[in-house]
């Protein structure tokens, strides 16, 4: 079975379509997988100039029409591509040789198709649950909120094992659907070191001069700017951390509170000490976190936090708040700093200590780096996933539908 | 010979005339010594009967409670259809046809074609274009897509009457050939279903 289990993929991003995280996580756990000896076919919808058949370091991505249907709305267009997806997966799942071995899931945006193919191939059907509808509305407000929520719980009921990407994910999951504890696993998210090697073989001194002077040291944030990623807490910080150090604040990212920060800076008189940026293609972004002197991640919530973990794959120091993923990503004071969510002169007190102390932050830098390289690489949690998957087999092959 | 009959109405659930027909071809087919499962929705009489007319009738609910249209809720109810239909076809090895009453359950009959090889009947009641006339908002546009979906998958079409084939041709561009037309109003109308299961059980494929 270890050689040649078979998995099917659903997700409804998959690069070059990327609209959030689901998209490279599927790609680095699908080709990791493959180099564990899995295989893995990936349903994914199309994209412009994308093919609707290739094969990716061992995957076999297909891409679905999907925009096939007309829709009234993103949810009930969200129904409408499942089942084109479902059509297209189980057209492919019948005329493979083998057969498939388990379906897995990324969140209610491939449910019904995922639950659909569990019960004509009677095969076990896996989740991962990214995110949640009453996590990311804090709260259940509409009734498409509500059937969301509903499709969500209906998927984590059908799955025989609901996968979550840190600890703090499993409570909220467990917590949002009444789940069993022992239907929740907890599979680290992964972040790919290797694209940070080569930006860190970069000359940074020249590289720097775009953004900061060079007695500056330099305070980088990446994010949407949205209220729970926390930019206006740095914002408010940054009078207090410039009382002890020269420095200068780069905000990467968009998002509805950027012009209200942007006045929030310029009233305090500070244009000169803080960069916005906008968005940044992927080259310079990871040239930027290799030559931060500290990344900033002062989020109000967060379910894993990918950008401390990309920050500490760059080798840069962090300072994050401590709050849901976030706290598990970093030890206070060996890979990172933690402070107070939400707390201006906390979130101050870490960046200067971080800044003043050039012994702590080369420490702690070596030591977050070593941990990510431990802990969050996608060939270990491509073992961790496969291990799963044998294990729902071993249980699934005692089932009568076996 | 084993048919599963989709149907989103079925007594005591009656919606139109749609449920006493399917509980008629149900009785009748039975009568004439067919396997006959019946799958249809209901909200809170749910499971596996054998009804007094001795079809195996299983009744569901949508796992998903609330909904912003009936899209939503019929693409949901979908997989429990399919979960259903599944189920008969693992415990009996061998479904020779599903026949599947109007654009709702299409999804599942697709699906399960796909996966299982089962070949399916759509019957049609009614169309999207006499329902909503003219009317070609996405809402209505998508309901036409599945039931575009249903005349180009099936292996076999039944109308009404000679209007509604006609109707349907018009619309869908259907090659006359690939509809049979089953009028309930006729007294041999049971063996015309018959002989539409027959000539695609024993493998008669018009696509």
């Amino acid at each position: 079975m270890t050689s040649n289990l078979k998995v099917m993929m659903l997700s409804w991003e998959y690069p070059p379509r990327v609209i959030g995280g689901i998209s490279p996580h599927v790609f680095f756990l699908s080709k990791s997988l493959v180099e564990v000896g899995v295989e893995v076919y990936v349903v994914t919808c199309d994209f412009p100039g994308a093919p609707a058949h290739e094969t990716i370091d061992g995957v076999e991505v297909y891409r679905i029409d999907s925009y096939k249907t007309p829709s009234p709305d993103f949810a009930t267009w969200v129904y409408l591509m499942n089942l084109n997806m479902q059509k297209e997966a189980a057209t492919l799942a019948a005329r493979l040789p083998g057969k498939i071995d388990l379906f897995h899931a990324h969140d209610w945006l491939v449910a019904t198709a995922g639950i659909g193919l569990k019960h004509v191939f009677r095969k076990p059907l896996l989740a991962t649950m990214h995110s949640t509808e009453v996590g990311r509305r804090e709260g259940i407000h509409t009734a498409t909120e509500k059937m969301i929520h509903e499709t969500e719980a209906w998927l984590t009921y059908e799955a025989w094992k609901v996968i979550c990407c840190s600890n703090y994910m499993v409570q909220h999951v467990k917590w949002a659907f009444g789940l069993p504890d022992d239907k929740l696993v907890m599979v680290s998210n992964g972040v790919n070191s290797n694209i940070y090697e080569a930006a860190g073989k970069q000359d940074c001194e020249s590289f720097r001069r775009e953004f900061a002077l060079p007695e500056e040291k330099l305070v980088l944030f990446v994010g949407r700017l949205v209220y729970e990623k926390g930019a206006h807490v740095l914002v408010n910080a940054i009078p207090r951390v410039l009382e002890k150090v020269n420095a200068k604040f780069v905000i990467v990212g968009s998002g509805y509170m950027k012009d209200q920060l942007a006045s929030i800076v310029k009233s305090m008189g500070l244009e000169h000490k803080v960069m916005f940026t906008g968005f940044l293609d992927e080259e310079k972004l990871t040239r930027l976190q290799t030559c931060a002197d500290v990344s900033v991640v002062p989020s109000l919530f967060e379910p894993f936090g990918i950008v401390a973990l990309e920050a500490m794959a760059a080798k840069s120091a962090v300072v994050v708040s401590d709050t849901g993923g976030l706290s598990e990503i970093v030890d206070h004071d060996s890979t990172g700093v933690k402070v107070y969510p939400n707390n201006t002169e906390s979130l101050a007190w870490g960046i200067t200590k971080v800044l003043l102390d050039e012994k702590f932050r080369a420490q702690i830098s070596r030591n977050g780096y070593r941990k990510i390289r431990e802990e969050y690489d996608w060939g270990k949690i491509a073992k961790e996933t496969k291990k799963v998957y044998e294990g729902v087999l071993g249980e699934y092959s005692k089932s009568f539908w076996a | 010979m084993r048919v599963i009959i989709f149907t989103w109405e079925y007594p005591p659930r009656i919606v139109g005339q749609l449920s006493e027909y399917t509980s008629a071809l149900a009785t009748q087919l039975v009568k004439n010594k067919t396997d006959t499962y019946v799958v249809t929705y209901h909200p809170y009489l749910t499971g596996v009967t054998e009804e007094p007319n001795g079809a195996k009738t299983t009744r569901i609910a949508n796992p998903v409670r609330t909904h912003i249209g009936v899209l939503t809720w019929v693409l949901t109810l979908n997989e429990e259809v399919e979960r259903v239909a599944a189920n008969i076809y693992y415990q009996n090895k061998k479904v020779d046809l599903i026949d599947v009453y109007d654009w709702h359950f299409i999804p599942a009959a697709v699906t399960l074609k796909s996966a299982l090889g089962i070949s399916f009947v759509y019957s049609v009641d009614s169309l999207e274009d006499h329902r909503s006339h003219d009317a070609d908002a996405p809402f209505n546009m998508a309901i036409k897509s599945i039931e575009w979906l249903g005349f180009y998958e099936a292996t076999k079409i039944t109308a009404k009457s000679e209007w509604m084939r006609d109707e349907i041709i018009r619309i869908y561009k259907v090659p006359k050939e690939r509809i049979g037309i089953v009028s309930p109003n006729t007294s041999g109308w049971i063996n015309d279903v018959l002989r539409t299961y027959t000539e695609i059980a024993g493998g008669t494929r018009t696509r």
